[in-house]
């Protein structure tokens, strides 16, 4: 078994993320398991940007921590990634652009290649130093470079077969060059798998379930999800990129009032601008389904960077209280099936359905061996088509508060959503009616009416609760969305250093079921893991199911966190334990 | 057919929405328009109840948010007539962004502004469109600000259909919204609607003096000269004001352009099979 990390290190624009993504699509295609994780900058030239690549024969759930290669194209690249190394790490730079003299006599293998000449010899253009430099990877992990040459030609295939030829010249003196050795032993199991980011999983999990409208402002780290509804809008969806993000939210909701699922997406700073809409969709009983994904705050923060920051302000943003579901997949195929799924809930409720999405998750590649379309099922909920004799009520006083919804062009059944007060007809109780006995009762019942749909959901889905690994731990990390792929490499490390440590992950945090998730936290040794100041999920879980976690181990620096600093901190914390 | 709802206008005794009410209500029964495929849309204020009066589809939406809320409905379902009631806050004071983007996408909307140029829900403040000098709870020293033209607006905005009546001759606006309606394309259709609790200065007296219909000799394909009678009132010091039409011009809608709801409504676009979403996939394995 081998599991290495590649790191690719230079200056925004010098390719990075091609070298990063084709790397990992090698590997994918080996018949490995591969994570891709990005470090950027907002800026679009120069500054430091690197990719890493963790490949393995083995199943993996986080990006990995350390350097067992790094890969540095500029100077930059040596002084800022060094202190990253593993012992014994592979170092090649390129020879004319940066020297790695500091890092002589440590135990590094250090490894000069002349990349750009390399590159302008074989392929005719420095650009190409990317594919050289990818060729003597492959070789030092031990990789088919036959894998890479498919994905060259059919990369390069429109820009005519010299071009392709150049590439696979370049990718072999990079293969061949002197002095590079195989160093790992890679066992590909021979089926190629996705490789996927977040954004895009969950972009085309809400394809599958048919979702056919998408509107949004620009903002990272969301906008990749904007980018595959554009480029796919051929496949008979509609994107709008709007002015604001009040109007995505509220295109969002007429589109979905007209019966088509509809979705927008966005992060923080663009939430915040949402949240008026968000009520409307909680008034009006509108089934939408909303992306926010974090980055680090507060204000415009840190846009590049990853956090946790927001999940109690997506809980209660908004005045007044109406049923809402808050969704934090937990990994990038989990972000396929909470889209789907996403639609069924919010229709099935009427009720805006949040995902609660990060910049790592949402921009990180993983490996996914195959996805599961029977998972992805469609329940439209209660919808009316056929009139009856009396006025068609629509929000109609039910046991499980949900009532039929009619779709506008349907005959009879005629209604005006109102984001005031109102009757089950949609009249207003907000006007003339104001404090009359008549509008103080219905104001209860609807009110009711509408939070009722809270029991019902928690009655009728079995999603609401937390998930264990590792039952009879005499520890356990909890935490939420994205930090529940380190934080279950960590437990399985501690448990290899003779720890019982199992990990308790929510992916549906809201409504939570408080009974069963106070039966299967109380009693254990918790440490809750998460990436804000606060610990916002121990909050939720003190408030809920009145479990206090004292013992957290929080990161707030921007960087994704990771086993080994789990690992670190959880032994720290176990032994005064 | 019946448009009309059992529910009773909370307008003032006198308000000039009765107008814009009756206007439309005509309107609608002249286009006999299948009432279960017309969406009335508004915002929050006065004339933002309108869609309660009606037995249509619709939604009663947010201060300034029933374009987006209409673009939506459009979007997933061209087949729809979505008319927005609304007024001056709504329009060119909170919701301002949203009418130039909906102008320049010429999405398929009629817009219907019952300007009173006063805040009346909120008991009389200066709107967007006070004349300087008003005084208003909000203004008592005065109205210092210039008022917008929503009519220059919209025309530079790319509005394909700009104009504006005067809900004191509810037959002339009700051409206007009939047209506005059939008109392919996004309408903008601001309607002198005056106030007669809160406004003391913009009266029906201050509107009859001063409003006049632009006669046969004003060509509404003249860009040019519609953008000269839209500054009129500017012009003039507030004296001569002009209703009918100011402009009317042919451009594909956005509908017509987003390519695929130009093959149909995007409600009627059929669910993707599972060998859609594995093709959607391919490229990423």
């Amino acid at each position: 078994m081998a599991d290495i990390v590649i790191r690719i290190a230079a200056s925004n624009g010098d390719g990075v993320e091609s070298s990063g993504s084709l790397l990992s699509k090698i590997a994918a295609r080996s018949g490995l398991n591969a994570y891709y994780s990005r470090g950027y900058q907002s800026v679009i030239r120069g500054g430091h940007v690197w990719s890493q690549v963790r490949i393995s024969d083995a199943q993996i759930y986080s990006q990995g921590d350390g350097i067992d290669i790094l890969v540095a194209l500029n100077q930059d690249a040596i002084d800022n990634q060094s202190g990253q190394l593993n012992s014994g790490a592979f170092v090649i730079y390129d020879t004319s652009k940066a020297n790695a003299d500091v890092l002589k006599g440590k135990g590094y293998k250090l490894v000069g290649m002349p990349l750009i000449e390399l590159a302008v010899e074989n392929a005719g253009d420095p650009i190409a130093r990317n594919v050289v430099s990818i060729g003597a990877l492959l070789k030092i992990l031990g990789l088919d470079i036959k894998v890479f040459e498919k994905i060259l030609s059919e990369m390069f295939l429109r820009k005519g077969q010299a071009v392709v030829d150049n590439n696979v010249k370049a990718a072999n003196a990079g293969y061949n060059f002197a002095g590079i050795e195989k160093a790992y032993e890679l066992k590909g199991d021979g089926k190629a798998r996705y490789i996927i980011n977040g954004n895009t999983a969950l972009a085309i999990g809400a394809y599958a379930s048919g979702c056919k409208f998408y509107a949004a402002y620009p903002m990272t780290p969301a906008s990749t999800i904007m980018n595959w509804f554009a480029a796919n809008e051929n496949r008979g969806v509609v994107f709008k990129q709007t002015e604001d993000e009040i109007a995505a939210i509220n295109m969002t909701i007429g589109a979905a009032t007209a019966g088509v699922r509809a979705m927008c997406g966005t992060s923080g700073g663009g939430f915040s601008l949402m949240v008026e809409g968000l009520g409307l969709a909680g008034m009006t009983e509108t089934p939408i389904v909303v992306v926010e994904s974090q980055r680090t705050g507060p204000s415009t923060g840190l846009p590049t960077k990853t956090e946790q920051g927001d999940m109690l302000f997506v809980m209660h943003a908004s005045q007044g209280e109406f049923p809402r579901i808050v969704v934090a997949p937990r990994s990038v195929d989990e972000a396929f099936y909470v889209a789907a799924d996403a639609f069924n809930l919010a229709e099935r409720y009427q009720c805006p359905v949040i995902i609660l999405m990060d910049l790592f998750l949402s921009e990180s590649s993983r490996t996914v061996d195959s996805f599961d379309f029977s998972k992805v099922k469609v329940d439209r909920g209660k919808i009316a088509t056929a009139a009856g004799s009396e006025r068609f009520k629509r929000y109609e006083i039910t046991p499980d508060g949900v009532s039929p919804r009619s779709i506008p062009g349907t005959q009879g059944l005629e209604f005006i959503a109102a984001s005031d007060e109102h009757d089950e007809y949609g009249d207003l109780v907000s006007d003339v009616l104001a404090g009359l006995e008549v509008s103080v009762e219905t104001r209860r019942k609807m009110h009711e009416k509408r939070m009722r749909k809270v029991d019902t959901m928690l009655k009728n889905e079995n999603v609401f609760v937390p998930h264990v690994d590792t039952e009879g731990a005499d520890y356990y990390l909890v935490c939420f969305g994205s930090t529940t792929g380190a934080a279950l490499e960590a437990a399985e490390r501690l448990r290899a250093a003779g720890k019982k440590v199992g990990v308790i992950s929510f992916n549906y945090l809201m409504p939570m079921d408080k009974e069963k998730t106070k039966m299967l936290l109380a009693g254990k040794k918790l440490i809750d893991v998460e990436c804000n100041y606060t610990g916002q999920l121990a909050y939720l879980l003190a408030a809920n199911a009145g479990i206090d976690i004292e013992h957290k181990i929080l990161r707030y620096d921007g960087e994704p966190i990771t086993a080994a600093y789990i690992t670190e901190k959880a032994n720290e914390i176990m032994l005064k334990w | 057919m019946n448009y009309s709802s059992s529910v009773k206008p909370v307008f003032c005794p006198g308000c000039g929405d009765f107008g814009v009410h009756a206007a439309l209500l005509r309107a609608l029964t002249e286009l006999n328009i299948d009432k279960s495929s017309v969406a009335i849309v508004s915002g929050i204020g006065c004339s933002s109840s309108m869609p309660h009066l009606f037995s249509t589809y619709g939604m009663h939406s947010l201060h300034g948010r029933p374009l987006p809320v209409a673009t939506g409905m459009r979007l997933a379902n061209s087949k729809l007539t979505v008319i927005v009631t609304t007024g001056d806050g709504d329009a060119y004071g909170i919701g301002s962004a949203h009418l130039l983007h909906v102008a320049r996408r010429n999405v398929d909307i009629t817009m219907i502004v019952m300007n009173n140029q006063i805040y009346g829900l909120t008991t009389g403040q200066a709107s967007p469109t006070s004349l300087i000098g008003a005084k208003t709870v909000s203004t008592p020293f005065g109205d210092i600000e210039e008022p917008i033209n929503p009519l220059a607006v919209a025309l530079s905005a790319g509005a394909t259909y700009v104009a504006r009546g005067f809900s004191g001759d509810p037959m002339h606006a009700a051409e206007l919204i009939k047209n506005g309606i059939l008109h392919k394309g996004f309408a903008l259709i601001d309607m002198l609607s005056p106030c007669v609790t809160f406004n003391t200065l913009n009266t029906y007296d201050w509107f009859r003096k001063r409003v006049y219909k632009l006669g046969a000799d004003h060509d509404p394909s003249n860009f040019g000269k519609a953008i000269e009678k839209a500054m009129e009132p500017e012009a003039t010091g507030w004296e001569k004001i002009p209703i009918g039409l100011f402009y009317q011009t042919k451009r594909p809608t956005y509908e017509e352009l987003d390519v695929t709801t130009k093959n149909g409504p995007l409600i009627e676009t059929p669910m993707p099979s599972s060998g859609d979403v594995e093709k959607a996939l391919e490229i990423y394995k």
